[in-house]
């Protein structure tokens, strides 16, 4: 590690740097070595690191400390060292998408993302390790990536959740400051709340999916994993926006303005005390319950609701299934999809293609009307409020398809469907870490109607002016070698 | 580009009126909790298992019942 750059650095949010590198307390060059060094030697322990960028990133950081001297500002996220997740393309670089079939692909053009940040003084220190094609249609195992089980930092026996494994390990460990992820049904908000950081997916539409691995276009998005919403709000405000490169982009900007929020005593947030009361890990729900009433505390109406009753479930495997089947039928037919390291996922590719179109129609058609019964939803309310996860982060060696508790189930869903219903909407959400269970980290998920990130990064930003959640750090515990 | 969607999704929504929706809505059915089935133990079990879950899926989506005007999520342009 760089002796000039004190260990609080590695776990400061995005102002603080920014502040003290226009300070010049530190160098943009002595922060990215720094920075590189702590992915280089804690990211491959962890099973986050898929390939550390440390000579561009030392060039790039030598760039922005030379705009700085000139008093040249780019913007929050100049010189702040961030990972992408490996399904973003960074020219001529390997991009792995967490396969090994894929191990060897290099392209030779930049994720429209990746583009804007670099743009911005951003340093780009390393890319971060990820569940195998995203999960594609789905798999079984924590080991289904290239680099191995993500290791959760705050316990390395558990998993980091997936598909964007790396980013939520490296934005807990203080390997980055901030992580690009992906999400097509969970893979932002579940690492987010297994690893104690906080998560953005933004609306479906609202950043550029160019040069990102497409796993299911109509459901695809790419957001931020940081260390507090602001940090989100931040990073968001300069990923968003139109793409003619992204055919479905909405051709909306947006720009990060707590400052004119709304009244809070005006918004209405439901929930469904079921999930927090029945659903809820036990171990979970005291600390679930005190989020309850912090949020409470901010002056918002508190109203009790539930989802509209679909098959969500259906619904979205399907979709996922038939077009990530559809994606990778090269693979598929090659045969190299054996190469895969999970077998539930190299079956669910095969199967997939025999998907018939009169079930993919049949769930896109009752997506439409799950996507009218979530706006009338929000006629009422403007903010959903669930547990981002019902427990906290599994064992590595557990099977994810298989539930890892005997309670029994529950009468009615609450909320508990609202991974797959928020994204089958394309609504934006928010995952806040809350409290613990049994050590490992908790959180709550804030969804909101399409583009409303402003209300919800407010609601995050005075949520955590009144918990410090997001600022407890992994402890002393390392992985085994 | 946005304005024309938003109309575009206004279009959409005049066609399910709430009854429509409240009907299509009452008969989906709430999926009962199962005993999970031990796990598969070479490929082919796998990829039998699969499209066995497959098969159940589609009998589930089947058991949903549309109004004849429910169009696709997706959007066509021309």
């Amino acid at each position: 590690m760089a002796a000039s750059i004190p260990d609080d650095i590695f776990f400061a949010s995005i102002t603080e740097i920014n502040q003290k590198l226009k300070a010049k307390e530190f160098s943009a060059v002595e922060l990215a070595k720094a920075f590189c060094g702590r992915l280089e030697q804690l990211g491959p322990r962890y099973n986050a690191l898929a390939l550390s960028l440390r000579d561009k990133a030392v060039k790039a950081a030598k760039d922005v400390d030379g705009d700085l001297k000139r008093e040249r500002y780019r913007g929050p996220l100049q010189g702040i060292p961030f990972g992408a997740k490996d399904l973003l393309a960074y020219a001529k670089h390997p991009t792995t998408w967490g396969a090994k079939p894929y191990a060897g692909q290099v392209f030779d053009y930049d994720a429209t993302v990746l583009k804007k940040l670099i743009k911005g003084g951003g340093i780009l220190a390393g890319k971060l390790a990820m569940v195998e094609l995203a999960g594609g249609p789905s798999y079984r195992y924590a080991s289904a990536s290239l680099t191995g089980p993500g290791l959760n930092p705050w316990d390395p026996t558990r998993w980091s959740g997936g598909s964007s494994s790396g980013s939520g390990i490296a934005v807990a460990a203080g390997l980055v400051t901030y992580a690009l992820g992906s999400e097509t049904s969970g893979s932002i908000l579940t690492p987010a709340a297994f690893c104690g950081v906080t998560g953005l997916r933004p609306t479906y539409g609202l950043v550029s999916r160019h040069g990102a691995m497409a796993l299911s276009w109509t459901l695809d998005k790419i957001g931020p994993l940081c260390r507090s919403a602001e940090d989100c709000g931040l990073v968001l405000h300069e990923i968003a926006g139109a793409d003619g490169e992204d055919p479905a982009s909405a051709g909306k900007s947006f720009y990060y303005a707590p400052q004119f929020a709304r009244d809070l005593k005006e918004v209405k947030v439901g929930f469904a005390p079921i999930d927090f009361a029945e659903w809820a890990d036990p171990a979970g729900r005291p600390d679930f319950a005190k989020a309850i009433e912090t949020v409470r505390s901010l002056g918002v109406q508190l109203v009790e609701t539930k989802l509209p009753e679909f098959p969500y479930g259906p619904v979205i495997g399907t979709i996922i299934s038939s077009e990530a089947s559809s994606i990778f039928e090269p693979l598929i037919q090659s045969g190299n999809v054996d190469q895969l390291a999970d077998q539930k996922q190299i079956a669910g590719l095969k199967a997939g293609l025999e998907i018939t179109a009169k079930d993919y129609l049949k769930a896109m058609r009752i997506r439409s009307l799950m996507q009218e019964g979530m706006r009338t939803l929000f006629d009422d309310i403007d903010v959903l409020l669930a547990p981002s996860r019902l427990a906290p982060a599994p064992k590595i060696t557990q099977p994810l398809d298989r539930p890892s508790s005997d309670r029994p189930t529950p009468k009615e869903r609450g909320l508990t469907a609202l991974i797959p219903a928020g994204n089958l909407a394309g609504l934006p959400a928010l995952s806040l870490p809350c409290g613990f269970a049994d050590g490992m980290p908790i959180a709550i998920q804030l969804v909101g109607r399409p583009f409303s990130e402003n209300l919800l990064l407010t609601l995050g930003k005075f949520f955590q002016e009144k918990t410090d959640w997001h600022k407890r750090r992994p402890g002393a515990s390392e992985p085994r070698a | 580009m946005s304005q024309e969607r938003e109309t575009r999704n206004e279009k959409r929504e005049t066609k399910l009126t709430r009854r429509e929706l409240a009907l299509a809505v009452s008969t989906s059915a709430v999926l009962l909790a199962q005993a999970p089935a031990p796990l598969p133990s070479n490929p082919d079990e796998e990829l039998k298992a699969v499209k066995d879950a497959i098969q159940q899926t589609s009998q589930q989506l089947a058991k949903f019942d549309l109004p004849m005007s429910t169009e696709p999520a997706v959007h066509f342009r021309a």
